[in-house]
């Protein structure tokens, strides 16, 4: 079973330091706003992948994926509907429609909604592993040192804590008024919202009994004592942690760097521009590949040092 | 030291006291069960311990609560913390962290102890509860009574001298409760941490405890030796379940004989019966059945054939399970947690289908059809009626299911009038379902399952944390229900409360049927899940009594 929560599936990417994986997903997520160019986008979303592999997370990846690829199919359907922009009209409609005039199909318009799609796939990929490897304890120390207010950060924790319960808790109410003869799976999107209605409502009362007792729980062990608290564990970054974190950097200014060369643009429109490359832009491009994998391989070189020394 | 004198609550917005002129004093190092009917105070009396009462519950109170020489009203509940470590009932509302050494630390950070400190006092913790295997684990991968342990380390790790602990066995499995009293045991008796424990499972605690106090309706009935309390006659005319072993004694106290020492033990029950049986004969008495003869040409009403199902390819709860239930029969489904029973009563009404196999149900597949079809033909009932009651009136939910399942509105009318009636609930037709006490809302739970009269009907552990009336209470409805020609399957691991109903027993282990048989053939012979009365009967076989009595009238009928 795909469970979207945080679970150590036992592999070396589980042991990073939370501040590395944070900013590689960061260095993934900047490049894939930086760059229009498609090819470019589709090479980020490759260089997610081992991490995606050596994570253990592929099922979940791939079951996030499929909505992803979902939203990215709306995407084009939307945008190749919606824009009127591009020179290479590849169908138009007869009549002018009401609200939406002529609808003119270019093939600008399905290119562009390619390229926005592979960015959101790009982000959504890294995404994924920002909520499968980071430990959620560990995220929320690391958002503590970024000066956000514990009981802010706490709070958010707590909403991912109780995530699943709450999952738990509508299934069993979704059972329940079947068993009471409700269909949820019947009639038109309306009516089928109207029946959510009854979860909703024991799912709400239920919630709020459940966020009383926590605070209930929190209050009995010294919650909110007024003094400044310590922490059972402080997240602590060691000179190999600072290399790979440095090395989880490093695309990310490469990138901008090539950015700034023009590198990485691309005009949609009125005409596709050209994918080919120049030379130099393909040793750049094989760099800034080995750039965002070189973290991965220090996680690994470091792994064999620690067990040499054992 | 706990000194509470003269203290009365009422909640704010509440007309009734919760609390009413209560006046106790609990020494250092004792064990005290405080127990009672729901409402009477229980929780009350433990938020007042430490502070969230008046502090986190508002009200009105008078009187004066002292607890390790702080006064509560003067004290807030975070500073009580140190002094004074509280335990809830549902383990999954006290977790705050991911995993099992943040959670225990979670306190000790609030009161912003160093490091060095807080690692001294986890690894400590750690094995006075004797989790030390679970240090590294996610709380969301522990079982309800492994997380309990939790919340209890995670509470000792400030030092408290003392531990209340309200209902702390009420969401858990039998064996999970076990555990959890065994180490509050321990707790009390090797590091001497004075304990206040609300529990209403008498027959479990009893023999651990040095006193107990009851309450009822917000005031103290009685206070005393737990065999003086059970002494008194006057427990069970308040509605408090008297442990089957004290029920005896007090049985043979009834037939003449002299009864010195009320038994906690079954070890204790034993002494008792071999000093009463001095002499005497034990008579030899025919156990009548209430045996139902099945026709041989019954048709089952409910019939699995080669059921197989998994969640996933490395999760199987059930394998090649086959089983008939006829007309009329009262079946108990037993079986250790995660042993499957869930997973097939679900095929039942198909909330679940088959991975592979069949179940047919009056002679419909529940592969060709929906759960809110089969609705008719069975009534499913789960544990908790807060789950799903979203009405605004008592008759609006019970008309809900009919209309649903597709009753005209004068039908709808006249089945829920009845239903209504049938239940005692006519005087709370136009109530708020919530507003409603524990007991009711059961009682609108079930009726609004039976309005549309289903022929089967299948309950999962209802009887979980319910207080010993309302368990009665319930079991006598299902034996009129079943008397009534209805088929009755529950599922149920509180083998105390069943022994008296129902007549045949399946045990599931492991996904696996593996004894089906009539109740005294199974319980009877069960190591653990026999109850109290007939580990009593088996250990004195010797001395010419039968060993497979369960009940305590039979054991009565063959004492002389």
């Amino acid at each position: 079973m795909a469970s979207y929560k945080y679970r150590d599936r036992g592999t070396s990417i589980y042991r990073l330091n939370p501040w590395c994986k944070l900013t590689w997903i960061g260095s993934i997520v900047i490049l894939a706003l930086v760059f229009d160019n498609p090819f470019y986008l589709l090479l980020l979303f490759l260089a997610t992948l081992p991490m995606v592999l050596s994570a253990k997370v592929m099922r979940e990846w791939a079951s996030l994926m499929k909505f992803s690829l979902l939203l990215g199919l709306m995407i084009i359907v939307m945008n190749a509907l919606l824009s009127n922009r591009g020179m290479d009209v590849l169908w138009q409609s007869p009549v002018s429609l009401p609200l939406m005039g002529t609808i003119r199909i270019t093939l600008q318009a399905i290119v562009y909604g390619i390229g926005q799609s592979l960015r959101l796939m790009t982000i959504l990929s890294a995404f994924t592993l920002l909520i499968f490897t980071i430990d959620p304890d560990d995220l929320l120390l690391s958002m503590r040192k970024l000066k956000l207010p514990y009981k802010a950060v706490l709070v958010s924790s707590l909403a991912t804590r109780f995530a699943p319960v709450l999952m738990n808790d509508a299934q069993t109410i979704i059972d329940v008024q079947s068993c009471r003869g409700v269909e949820f799976d019947r009639g038109k999107w309306f009516s089928r919202a109207k029946r959510y209605v009854m979860v909703m409502i024991p799912l709400l009362s239920n919630s709020l009994d459940r966020g009383v007792q926590v605070a209930e729980a929190m209050e009995s062990r010294a919650f909110g004592s007024g003094q400044d608290r310590s922490f059972y564990r402080e997240v602590q970054i060691t000179s190999s942690d600072k290399m790979i974190l440095a090395a989880a950097a490093l695309p990310c200014f490469t990138g901008i760097y090539m950015c700034y060369l023009g590198q990485g643009e691309y005009d949609y429109y009125p005409i596709l521009g050209s994918l080919s490359l120049s030379s130099f832009e393909v040793v750049m491009v094989l760099v800034l590949m080995l750039l965002l994998n070189l973290g991965f391989f220090l996680m690994y070189l470091r792994r064999r040092v620690l067990i040499d020394q054992d | 030291m706990i000194r509470i004198d003269d203290l009365s609550f009422r909640y704010g917005g509440s007309s009734q006291a919760a609390l009413c002129d209560i006046t106790l004093d609990i020494d250092d190092g004792e064990f005290v069960l405080i127990t009672g009917l729901s409402g009477g105070g229980k929780s009350s009396l433990c938020r007042c311990l430490n502070g969230l009462i008046p502090h986190f519950y508002g009200g009105k109170i008078s009187g004066r609560v002292e607890v390790a020489g702080l006064d509560v009203m003067k004290h807030s509940t975070r500073e009580l913390a140190t002094s004074v470590g509280m335990v809830f009932q549902d383990p999954e509302n006290q977790l705050i962290a991911f995993d099992v050494e943040r959670e225990i630390a979670f306190g000790l950070e609030n009161l912003s102890f160093s490091p060095d400190m807080m690692a001294k006092r986890v690894e400590e913790v750690l094995d006075a509860v004797n989790i030390t295997a679970l240090r590294h684990r996610h709380v969301d991968e522990l079982s309800g009574g492994e997380k309990q342990k939790v919340a209890i380390a995670s509470v000792l790790a400030l030092y408290p001298s003392i531990l209340v602990l309200d209902e702390p066995t009420s969401e858990l499995d039998p064996k999970g409760a076990e555990e959890i009293l065994a180490l509050v045991k321990r707790l009390n008796d090797e590091m001497g941490i004075t304990v206040v424990l609300v529990e209403h499972r008498l027959e479990r605690v009893m023999a651990y405890v040095d006193r107990v106090v009851v309450l009822d309706k917000g005031k103290v009935v009685a206070d005393g030796s737990p065999q003086s309390v059970l002494d008194e006659k006057k427990l069970s005319r308040a509605g408090i379940g008297i442990p089957p072993l004290v029920a005896l004694a007090h049985g043979l106290r009834d037939k003449g004989i002299e009864i010195n020492d009320i038994p906690l033990t079954v070890k204790e029950a034993r002494a008792m019966v071999i000093r009463t049986l001095h002499g005497k004969n034990v008579e030899d008495c025919v156990i009548s059945e209430k045996r139902r003869d099945r026709n041989v040409q019954d048709q089952p009403l409910l019939e699995v054939k080669g059921l197989w199902y998994a969640y996933s390819s490395d999760l199987v709860a059930l394998k090649n399970v086959n089983l008939q239930v006829y007309p009329g029969e009262f079946v108990l489904l037993m079986g250790r947690n995660a042993s499957g029973k869930t997973t097939l009563v679900k095929h039942f009404n198909g909330l679940l289908r088959p991975t592979k196999g069949d179940v047919v149900l009056n002679g419909i597949n529940t592969k060709g059809t929906t759960v809110a079809k089969l609705a008719r033909q069975v009534g499913y009932v789960f544990q908790n009626p807060d789950e799903y009651l979203f009405c605004d009136t008592v008759d609006e939910e019970i008309a809900f299911t009919l209309k649903n399942i597709g009753f005209g509105k004068t039908d709808i009318v006249r089945l829920t009038d009845q239903v209504l009636d049938r239940f005692g609930l006519m005087p709370y037709k136009q109530c708020y379902p919530h507003s409603l006490s524990g007991g009711e809302k059961q009682r609108v739970a079930i009726a609004s399952v039976l309005a549309s009269r289903p022929s089967m009907i299948v309950l999962d552990e209802p009887t979980r944390g319910m207080e010993y009336g309302l368990k009665v209470q319930l079991m006598k409805f299902l034996d009129d229900y079943r008397n009534g020609g209805g088929t009755v399957i529950l599922v149920t691991q509180d083998v105390e409360t069943v022994v008296e109903y129902g007549d045949r027993v399946i045990l599931l282990s492991e996904g696996r049927i593996v004894v089906d048989g009539t109740k005294r053939e199974v319980l009877s012979r069960a190591l653990l899940l026999s109850p109290q009365v007939n580990r009593l009967a088996q250990s004195l076989r010797g001395n010419g009594v039968r060993g497979d009595i369960l009940t305590v009238a039979e054991m009565l009928s063959v004492l002389p």
